[in-house]
């Protein structure tokens, strides 16, 4: 199954794709966290650190300086461009090269061309796109299974994510569930559904306990597992895996 | 004075950038807010809602084959103040908006509108209009040049792990990226989403970065964002309100001496 979170900068993309991706690595599979984002910062939600995170950056952009030798082949990409994250789960940032090399393994292909390409096999890949919906006017069907939507309850995401979910049904890129987030109360939740119809949206309630995990830079999945809006996202993931 | 704002996604630029931009523009600027993001932000914060309005692809001719210089320049006869007084919207407070135009499923290519929104910011005559830019989250495009027409260049962080790594980045390809031509000659960072002092001083320690101002956490201001409406319109008397006021003024120092100046003269004034 290889998954694609996307939406507005700052509604929860990241949160989402590392509580994803920790709780189906907890259940038994083998998870591949992809950050496709040029500003890769999933490593902090899953949990390996700032200064871990940091150094994947570096790594990634020394490509680009010419001081980085290039990875010979897509599995090794996962390897050099990687890092284990807690709880079983590989890291990998992808993003883009601004100086690609066409035909290099590690740098050749922009995600979206990386996750269509690749044979994943029988892991799980959860891709954590950039902000916005530029990945997705690129992205080919057959690239991904499932696009997560993450939506807050702002007039600007909901119009972002909008566009993003014309996108996704126009290019027939894959099964859309939208995910509402930071959802405070009925009127939050009625101003998502009023969007994107009741039935398909899930909701996960805002929680301070998360706000304080993204202020001290570790990971919600460790810090408060029983968080409810962990909780929530973690049954999301036992719905994808069952409907896989 | 030219501002570009720049951050992570969801830290707050396009809501403080269309606040200042408003709070200048009542000062008597004449400000032009311009968003180079390619979904909707600023001209909401702005108080327009969202709007459409893509720089018509008749702005710009193509060189012809073999011509120097880039690609796609104004049409023959076309300034850049011109252009603004043309393609601009008009917005709340007299401040004008342009836009580079809206990614949506099937719309044509915008590149003709995004050249010509970079030749417009580039042919501006040097001291009007203030300038106050939205960039797009992340480190992407201020890397590629967007933030081309900025002497100041401001970074909203928010007090977390992630927007502080993001500053970092940011604060290095202001000055190192292919910017730094006509780059920016001041980089400073504005605190969002601030609980409290010691939120602050984290910020300033680990960014490394000048920090001019923090604007408070304010539920009023995700009321705001909710509705789609600027905090200006939504809670003028709230305490975020007061801090962009007390930023807009650190942002033009001279211009908030030479108002007081101007007061002093006049017979009366200078309280």
């Amino acid at each position: 199954m290889k998954l694609a979170v996307v939406g507005k900068g700052g509604v929860g993309k990241t949160t989402t794709a590392a509580v994803l991706a920790r709780t189906l690595a907890r259940d038994g599979g083998t998870v591949v966290a992809l950050d496709c984002d040029t500003n890769p910062n999933l490593g902090i939600s899953l949990g390996i650190g700032d200064d871990e995170t940091e150094r994947l950056i570096g790594l990634r952009q020394s490509l680009d300086d010419g001081t980085q030798e290039h990875a010979p082949s897509w599995d090794s990409l996962i390897d050099v461009f990687g890092s284990d994250a807690p709880g079983g789960v590989r890291l990998a940032v992808v993003s883009a090269m601004d100086k690609p090399e066409p035909g290099c393994p590690c740098c050749g292909l922009s995600p979206e061309q990386l996750l269509r390409t690749v044979a994943f096999d029988e892991q799980t890949v959860i891709a954590d796109f950039e902000a916005g919906i530029g990945t997705l006017t690129r992205l080919e069907a057959g690239a991904v299974d499932v696009i997560v939507l993450v939506v807050a309850p702002t007039a600007k995401s909901i119009e972002v994510a909008r566009r993003a979910a014309e996108l996704v049904a126009e290019k027939q890129l894959g099964r859309l569930v939208v995910l509402g987030n930071q959802v405070r109360d009925d009127a939050d939740r009625a101003l998502i559904t009023a969007a994107f119809g009741e039935p398909d949206v899930a909701c996960v309630p805002h929680d301070e306990r998360i706000a304080d995990a993204d202020r001290r830079g570790v990971a919600p999945f460790d810090v408060a597992p029983d968080a409810d809006a962990v909780l929530a996202i973690a049954a999301l993931a036992g719905t994808l895996r069952a409907t896989a | 004075m030219r501002v570009a704002f720049v951050g992570k996604g969801g830290a707050g630029k396009s809501a403080i950038a269309g606040v200042i931009a408003r709070l200048l523009a009542r000062d008597g600027e004449d400000v032009l807010a311009v968003d180079s993001d390619p979904m909707p932000g600023l001209s909401v914060s702005l108080g327009l809602g969202v709007v459409e309005s893509a720089i018509p692809a008749d702005a710009v001719t193509e060189k012809a084959a073999g011509e120097p210089g880039p690609r796609f320049r104004l049409r023959q006869g076309l300034t850049a103040t011109e252009a603004i007084d043309r393609y601009a919207l008009l917005a709340p407070d007299g401040v004008r908006f342009l836009q580079f135009g809206k990614t949506r499923a099937s719309a044509a290519p915008l590149m003709r509108s995004q050249w010509a929104f970079r030749q417009i910011l580039d042919g501006l005559p040097p001291e009007t209009p203030t300038v106050i830019g939205d960039l797009p989250g992340g480190t992407r495009q201020p890397f590629l040049g967007w933030a081309g027409y900025a002497d100041t260049v401001v970074v909203v962080v928010p007090p977390t792990s992630a927007g502080m790594l993001s500053a970092r980045r940011l604060a290095k390809l202001a000055t190192t990226g292919p910017t730094t031509d006509t780059g920016p000659s001041r980089i400073l960072a504005v605190v969002s989403q601030a609980r409290d002092d010691a939120d602050v001083e984290r910020i300033r320690q680990r960014t490394g970065l000048d920090v001019i101002g923090s604007v408070p956490w304010d539920e009023r201001v995700l009321a705001a964002e909710r509705e789609g409406r600027s905090v200006l319109d939504t809670a003028p008397d709230s305490a975020v309100v007061a801090a962009l006021t007390a930023l807009a003024e650190r942002l033009a120092p001279q211009r908030a001496a030479q108002r007081q100046a101007a007061l002093a003269d006049f017979p009366g004034g200078g309280a």
